[in-house]
Formats: C-alpha cells, sequence, structure tokens
C-alpha cells in the first residue's frame, strides 16, 4: 500500500514507514534516547530528502519522546527538577550551537565536520558505555544475584569534584544532592552537540545523566524523555516557520508506530538490567560509529549528489 | 563607399535570411492531431505515479515518430561532488546546475541518430547530447576543473534516471504505429513528478526533415488533505506548525493513556 508524502513530494510503502517507526520507537522507550540519531539517516536511506527527513523527525519525536515520557511519569522515573535544570542548560546551548553551526557553515564543509564530530563523540560514549556496562555484567554473575537495575552507578570522582560546587539544590527522585551549576552545565554541552549534530542529543544526554551526574539509569531515561518533549517541539516550530520542512503526514505515520513501539520499549526497559540496556545501546551506538568512519573513508557509489539545502520542496 | 554599403547590407540579408531558414519552428508544420487518456492527473493520498495514453495521427504517413515529454518549469538544483582529502571523501565543491529539465523523456521508433542530424536534434532539443548542451552550471564552492562538465552531467543523468525522471526509449515496440499514420503509447509519470504542467510533443521527421507538429499539455496538481498540507505550510507555517506539535504531543498522550489503561506498569 503506496502513501504519498505531500511535502517529501513522493508516494512510499505505509507499512515500511510504519515498521521503521515502530522500530526506533521501542528503542526510544528502552533507552530514552529520542531516536533522532537512528531515524534521520533510516528515512535518507528509504529516499527521503535530508531536511525533510529531519524536520519530520523531529516532529514523530516529540510524539514519541511525550508517550515514554508518560509512561515514565506513571512508573514514577521522572525527576522534573533535574529535566528542568537541564533543559535551561539545553536551551542555552542549543542557541549557542545554532550560532557555531552558522561560522561553520560560513567557513565551508560543515557537513563534514559534523560527521567527524559524529563519529569521536559516538566511539567515545559508545566505548566507555560498552566497557563500563561489561564490567558491571561480569562483576554481577561473578557476585551473588543482586537486583542493581535502581542502584546508582558507583561515584566518580568527577562526581565528587562537582559536588563541591556552590548553588547545591536536591534532586529528592533522582536521591542526590548536587550543585545545580553541573546539570546546567551538562544540558549546555549536550545542547551545543545536539544543534551541531541535528539531533535530540538522548545518546549524549543519558550516559551524561548516569556516569557524571551520578542517577540512576532509570531516573535519567524518565527526565531525559520528558526534557526531549519541550526540545523537540521547539524545533519542529522552527523548522516549520524557517524551512517549511515538515511532513505532518510522514510525521504522523512515524508516530503511529513510534508510539505504540515506545510503550513496548518501555515496559521492556522495567524488565531488563540497568547494565544490560546500557550494554544494548552501547553496541548499537558503537555500530553506528563503525557505519558512519566507512562513510567518510570508503569510495562513496555516487560522486554526484543533490545538496542538502535543496530538499523539501 | 555607395557600392560598399549595399555590398554589406545585402551581406547582412543574406546572412539573416540563413539563420532564418537554419531555425526550425515546430509550431509552423503541419499540425499532429493528438490526444491524451487524460489531461489532468490528481495527487491524493495514495498517488504512485500515473501512466496516461497518447494517440496521434501522423499527417504524413510512413514518417518516423519522436515523443517528447517535458515540463514547462526549468529548475535550478544544487549539486555536491565529492573528492578525496587525505583518507577522507567530503563534497569538495558545489555546482548549481540550470537550464536542465525538471522531466525529460523520449519515445522515438528507432534510435534518434537515424532519424535527424545533430544539428536537427539540438535545435529541437531531442536526446541527451542537446539537453546537456543546453545545460548551464556555476560553481557555488570550491575549485573548478575542466573534467567537472562531465561529472557533474554524469551525476545528474543518474540521479533522474533512479527517479525514472529521464529516459530515452528508442524502440518501435514502444511506440505503435498502425498503418503508418495512427499512433499509440504511454508516458509513465513517475511519483517524483510532483505539481505543474508537463507537456507532450509529437514530432513526425521526413528523412530528417521535420513535417508534423503536435502538443498536449497535461496538468499535475494535488488535491484534498495533500493539497491542504501542502498549502497550508506553505502559506500558515506558524499554525502548521503549532498544529504538528499539538498533533504530536496529543497522539503520544493518547497512547500513553490506551497502554497504561491496559494494565502495563
Amino acid at each position: 500500500m503506496d502513501v504519498y508524502l505531500p511535502i517529501a513530494g513522493m508516494s512510499i510503502n505505509f507499512f515500511l514507514i510504519l515498521g521503521i517507526g515502530g522500530a526506533v520507537g521501542f528503542l526510544s522507550g528502552l533507552f530514552g534516547v529520542g531516536g533522532g540519531f537512528l531515524l534521520t539517516p533510516l528515512m535518507m536511506m528509504i529516499g527521503i530528502p535530508p531536511a525533510v527527513a529531519a524536520a519530520s523527525d523531529s516532529n514523530q519525536i516529540v510524539a514519541a519522546a511525550s508517550s515514554g515520557a508518560f509512561a515514565h511519569w506513571r512508573l514514577g522515573n521522572v525527576d522534573f527538577k533535574m529535566g528542568l535544570v537541564i533543559l535551561a542548560g539545553g536551551i542555552f546551548g542549543g542557541t549557542i550551537g545554532v550560532q557555531l553551526v552558522k561560522i561553520l557553515r560560513a567557513m565551508g564543509n560543515f557537513e563534514f565536520v559534523m560527521k567527524v564530530v559524529y563519529v569521536l563523540m559516538l566511539g567515545l560514549v559508545g566505548g566507555a558505555m560498552f566497557i563500563e556496562s561489561w564490567r558491571t555484567i561480569r562483576r554481577s554473575k561473578s557476585a551473588s544475584a543482586e537486583d542493581t537495575s535502581a542502584a546508582p552507578v558507583t561515584e566518580s570522582s568527577l562526581t565528587r569534584i562537582f559536588n563541591k560546587l556552590p548553588l547545591k539544590m536536591n534532586f529528592e527522585r533522582s536521591g542526590l544532592h548536587t550543585s545545580a551549576i553541573f546539570p546546567f552545565a551538562i544540558g549546555t554541552t549536550v545542547g551545543i552537540m545536539a544543534a551541531i549534530l541535528g539531533v535530540g542529543g538522548g545518546f549524549i544526554m543519558v550516559p551524561a545523566m548516569i556516569y557524571i551526574i551520578g542517577m540512576p539509569t532509570i531516573a535519567a531515561i524518565g527526565t531525559d524523555l520528558f526534557q526531549i518533549v519541550l526540545t523537540s517541539a521547539n524545533v519542529t516550530l522552527q523548522q516549520a516557520i524557517v524551512n517549511h520542512t515538515v511532513d505532518l503526514l510522514l510525521a504522523l505515520i512515524l508516530l503511529s508506530g513510534s508510539t505504540i513501539g515506545a510503550q513496548f520499549g518501555a515496559v521492556a526497559g522495567k524488565r531488563l538490567k540497568g547494565e544490560q540496556i546500557r550494554i544494548l545501546l552501547a553496541i548499537i551506538v558503537l555500530a553506528l560509529t563503525v557505519k558512519m568512519f566507512f562513510d567518510l573513508v570508503l569510495t562513496p557509489s555516487d560522486l554526484v549528489s543533490l545538496a542538502t539545502s535543496g530538499g523539501g520542496h | 563607399m555607395k557600392r560598399l554599403a549595399i555590398l554589406s547590407l545585402a551581406c547582412c540579408l543574406v546572412c539573416f535570411w540563413g539563420a532564418l531558414a537554419l531555425a526550425i519552428t515546430p509550431e509552423a508544420q503541419p499540425k499532429v492531431i493528438t490526444s491524451a487518456s487524460k489531461n489532468v492527473v490528481e495527487i491524493g493520498l495514495s498517488y504512485s505515479g500515473d501512466k496516461i495514453f497518447f494517440f496521434g495521427v501522423n499527417p504524413v504517413s510512413g514518417s518516423d515518430v519522436v515523443i517528447k515529454l517535458t515540463a514547462e518549469k526549468e529548475e535550478a538544483v544544487k549539486l555536491s561532488v565529492k573528492g578525496k582529502v587525505g583518507p577522507f571523501w567530503m563534497s569538495v565543491k558545489q555546482y548549481e546546475v540550470t537550464g536542465s529539465p525538471f522531466i525529460y523523456k523520449i519515445h522515438a521508433i528507432k534510435p534518434l541518430d537515424q532519424i535527424i542530424s545533430k544539428e536537427t536534434a539540438q535545435d529541437l532539443e531531442l536526446g541527451y547530447e542537446a539537453v546537456r548542451g543546453k545545460m548551464k552550471m556555476e560553481l557555488v564552492r570550491g575549485k573548478a576543473a575542466p573534467e567537472d562538465e562531465a561529472i557533474v552531467w554524469k551525476g545528474l543523468l543518474k540521479i533522474k534516471e533512479k527517479a525514472n525522471l529521464y529516459n530515452i526509449v528508442e524502440d518501435p515496440a514502444r511506440l505503435e504505429i498502425s498503418e503508418g499514420k495512427l499512433f499509440k503509447h504511454y508516458f509513465r509519470f513517475p511519483p517524483a513528478a510532483t505539481e505543474g504542467r508537463y507537456q507532450v510533443e509529437s514530432y513526425c521527421f521526413l528523412k530528417g526533415e521535420l513535417v508534423g507538429y503536435g502538443k498536449d499539455i497535461i496538468e499535475i496538481k494535488k488535491v484534498g488533505l495533500e493539497h491542504w498540507f501542502t498549502q497550508t505550510s506553505q502559506k500558515q507555517p506558524v499554525f502548521y506548525g503549532i498544529m504538528a506539535v499539538i498533533i504530536a504531543v496529543g497522539a503520544g498522550l493518547l497512547v500513553g493513556v490506551l497502554f497504561g489503561k491496559g494494565g502495563h506498569h
């Protein structure tokens, strides 16, 4: 069954989009990532113009994340206070990031810089996460079968240093008494990254919340989803106004798949242990890093391509 | 002096007439009577391209028929060209290409070079060489190189052929002609063929000379929801954006509530 997408200007199989939306939604509910970093490349792979793919994905992330955030809120996994502090940092960082993008564009080859940053960031985050969760799994296997799903990761030295900063706040849900400067700074950093990479930033945010702030895995995921709803809503609106690239029909089909997928993801997340979720996410992130790296190095099949800025009409 | 003036005037006149005789004006030829199975294509929710049949009467029995499909509007596309920098592949230059048609399809009874001369082909824009000759490219970014024209043309052709927007079929089986007079064929409009006016031109050649010409106009337009989405996104972007966000949040919460009632905890 084919459906014609009005803004993308193409016809495509309905169930293909629904299926991709469902699969990404599942991962999004499971890991608390918006899924933008998976969905945008997938949409481009099936022929959607890049600009339309990115903007419509933001739109569907709003739905998947609000569905996931709602599910996590019911399960008591959202730390609203922490979420708002991070969000404030995220908006600040996003604004800086957009300006940086503008400067990089003027200097030329923004796309190349973006891909290199992608490979470095994803490789670093994925690698660190993989090693850490692998160790935890091995340790818990050798020790007695203790439930560690809700336990926070052991305090890192970085966490202790930041703990000494002023502006201390009490984050009851996460069970933390830490400086607000610190989550705000992480929000800012991730905001800058997110603007450069053109994604929601959940895949950087969640590890940062777990390993640097020291939040429990499940609270980090719930809180991240909450802030993603607001950030991607803002991006959707901006894209619709500035670039006219939001394909509502595409987003509607994607979100039908992803909202349902996200529910199953959230339930599956409850059944899996924290380190199991982390190692899965690490594998996906590493696989994407390898793909991106080969994109940069292997001879492309087509030397000439339509410039990305041309999409959307 | 006077003689020289007369001579140069005569020369100018000869050149002028010569130029007139060289250019071919298809509209001046006997009309090829044509008809299409439909002239308006509506893009609805389940649109996946369309197939339109064309019929025509050849004014000179036994002449060679060539039919060309193009869009009325010309397009400007930006193309990036990749190159190797160190171990990495990155886009090293960008060209803005104008003058190339958005869609270009040809059906001919036999290979074009057996029907018409190169000059006539160029004049009437028949064949890829003619399209290539009309293509203009302007460097937007990077350093130009002499082989760029060939690379860009090849790249553009590949992109267009992949989307089924360009193709040339030189096969009598694709263009049926009964008793040398009545011809029948169809063009497939791919889903990538968006809103706009398209023209189907029929040319009849006898021994390389144009002896008949006809033209049909096909209009493709969006209707219903497709039309509304496109119009609203362009004309009321703020409303469209807010609507997109509200629908997304609503759908997300709705599914959340539905699943919540389903007993998952």
